[in-house]
């Protein structure tokens, strides 16, 4: 069977690694002038924070890389995924393999098996790339959970191509044609990326709520996730930051230290005494975050979810496979 | 003599449609068996039940003594070409005698090689790129080097020329001469005339049904052509089954399957072709079709 599977695919495998080569070579030039030019900003900046935050790290073409580096498992799902089962079912040679002295069961495991496995080590090998070639810029910004870095860095990618390649095993199965099959791949793979990454991820773990006095501030370490934060009053009113929200629900005594604050003459900017009102009436800062110690829980939650996901599709394909009809 | 396939009611629905419906047939073992019947009668259906690649939504079917299954044992007992000769056309003869040596615990790569060296087919062409023809052989002597004990074809000549078909037919019947009664064969086809000369079974199948299935001598025997004045065909019925009646004004002419002697003097009795008979049953099958006549004969 893996000489079946060597023969149908080594053509587009040389394709494949002869593009990850190439996406190599021009990642690792990036990277090293990017890490140089990191290195220097650091010397220049000499641990000033705001210093080091305003030189622009990352400039040029391959500032999309991360984008880039998204499409790559929907791809592998569309191109080799989709069409494993459809391909041989529109063009008949699944009769040719199925009456071959095999199992359709055995078929399957092999087949899907070494995609699956092309498909982790390519999600792998783009990750340790995306991640590498971005250790500057995530030294520079705060941002490890935003959508961009947290889904192509880490091990996330791996479980991306491990289900996309699924989905289009299973689509391709059900839907015996290789062109509904791709199309429901890409919008199956792309829809459940936006819902997990808008709606599911941030529920991964109970986030933290921290109150605070209104005349101090807070913010958590690291590169954590900030889910919401702004004000609460002393009934349970939560009102986000910003002072478009917030001035309507103060007190009346304290929208009049505010309108003070803002009259001509005042110490401007100064809003201490709208804060020292607020905490006066019961008034208290909130933020909601998830921790930045919680990244690579989140990464293995995240991931573990997909491989799941991929497991489950995988073991419809199998049930599918051995019951119907050729 | 022990049966090569033996098939109790086996139906097959897709949906509505009645692909297959209570057919009953036996081929005994060594035996070459036409498959015949009109397009969409059921005979991909049936061989591709037989083969384990659909299953029945009714019946049973014994296959080399097993029921058909996803199981390499039986795999490897039973070479399946079906219509389309699907191969890889993007891959070599070679690439799929290779392909077959890694499947197939028995594997005469030597035999498709001889096999195409004679028909001077290019074993390091993309199968794609050869004629009908060709494609045909080589799917042919891919599925003989499985070294199967039975050989299910699904009209495989359809496609093919009158000498190609010739090639064909005498290169299964190499295989059937070399295989000395360990190999049987069914082989389907529209066309009876592309069949007569290699097979000595057959089995009828029109309007999903089993019309006549049994030995080819056996059945011609059987049947004879009555041409007689016209006249109520009453008496004849009572004793004969008659399979098919065409009349001019003067004269009527019966295809009957004899029941003993045919005492009525007014009747010539001729010898039927394998066409005529063929015809005869499917016409019968168009002429009434709620009407079906099963029947099951091993006449040897």
């Amino acid at each position: 069977m893996t000489w079946l599977v060597w023969r149908q695919y080594r053509a587009q495998g040389a394709i494949a690694a002869a593009l990850l080569a190439a996406a190599a070579a021009v990642i690792l030039a990036d990277g090293v002038q990017i890490a140089s030019h990191w290195h220097s900003i650091l010397a220049t900046c000499s641990g000033n924070t705001s210093c080091l935050r305003q030189t622009s790290l990352v400039n040029g073409t391959l500032g999309d890389l991360p984008y880039v580096s998204l499409i790559v498992p929907a791809v592998l799902g569309i191109l080799w995924g989709a069409p494993l089962v459809a391909h041989e079912l529109e063009t008949r040679t699944i009769d040719f393999a199925w009456t071959q002295s095999v199992t359709r069961t055995r078929w399957l495991t092999v087949k899907a098996g070494w995609l699956l496995l092309a498909a982790a080590v390519c999600g792998g090998a783009i990750t340790a790339l995306t991640t590498w070639w971005s250790g500057p810029d995530n030294a520079q910004h705060a941002s490890a959970f935003e959508p961009g870095h947290f889904d192509t860095q880490g091990i996330v990618p791996v479980g991306y191509a491990l289900f996309a390649m699924a989905l289009g095993i299973a689509a391709g199965t059900v839907a015996r044609r290789t062109l509904p099959a791709i199309a429901a791949t890409l919008g199956g793979f792309i829809g459940l990326r936006l819902v997990i990454s808008d709606f599911v991820r941030q529920h991964y773990m109970t986030a933290v709520t921290i109150y605070y006095k209104t005349t101090s501030s807070f913010s958590p370490s690291g590169q954590a996730w900030i889910l919401a934060q702004g004000a609460v009053s002393r009934t349970g009113r939560v009102v986000p930051t910003g002072w478009g929200d917030l001035y309507p629900a103060l007190p009346t005594s304290c929208q009049k230290v505010f309108f003070e604050t803002q009259r001509p003459g005042a110490k401007s900017g100064d809003l201490n005494p709208v804060f020292s009102c607020m905490q006066a009436h019961g008034w208290r800062g909130f933020i909601t975050y998830q921790p930045a110690s919680r990244y690579w829980p989140f990464q293995g939650i995240e991931t573990g979810i997909y491989v799941l996901l991929a497991a489950a599709l995988i073991a419809v394909t199998f049930v599918i496979i051995r019951r119907r009809d050729a | 003599m022990s049966l090569a396939i033996e098939t109790c009611e086996l139906s097959k629905r897709y949906r509505r449609v009645r692909a297959l419906t209570e057919c009953t047939v036996s081929v005994p073992d060594g035996r070459i068996s036409a498959l015949v019947g009109p397009n969409g009668a059921g005979k991909t259906t049936l061989l591709r039940l037989l083969a384990g690649l659909a299953s029945p939504t009714g019946g049973t079917a014994s296959v080399l003594g097993g029921t058909p299954r996803q199981d390499p044992a039986f795999l490897a007992e039973i070479g399946f070409l079906a219509q389309e000769i699907p191969l890889y056309r993007r891959f070599t003869a070679e690439d799929h005698i290779r392909i077959g040596a890694h499947l197939n615990p028995r594997w005469d790569a030597a035999l498709v090689r001889t096999r195409l060296a004679e028909l001077r087919i290019p074993l390091d062409q993309r199968v794609g790129t050869l004629s009908g023809g060709q494609r045909a052989q080589v799917a042919l002597a891919l599925t003989l080097a499985k070294r199967p004990r039975l050989l299910l074809l699904d009209e495989p000549v359809a496609a093919l020329d009158p000498l190609a078909r010739r090639n064909f037919l005498a290169t299964l019947a190499s295989a059937m001469a070399d295989a000395a009664g360990g190999l049987t064969v069914v082989l389907s086809s529209h066309l009876v005339t592309d069949l007569e000369r290699v097979c000595d079974h057959i089995i009828l199948l029109a309007g999903s049904r089993v019309q006549l299935c049994g030995d080819i001598d056996a059945l011609l025997a059987e049947h004879k052509v009555l041409v007689g004045p016209r006249k109520d065909t009453a008496p004849i019925e009572r004793t004969h089954q008659v399979v098919q009646t065409a009349a001019t004004a003067r004269q009527s002419t019966l295809l009957v399957r004899l029941n003993g002697p045919v005492t009525d003097p007014a009747y010539q009795a001729e010898d039927v072709t394998l066409e005529e008979l063929v015809l005869g049953y499917m016409g019968a099958d168009e002429a009434s079709p709620g009407r079906h006549l099963t029947t099951v004969g091993e006449g040897s």
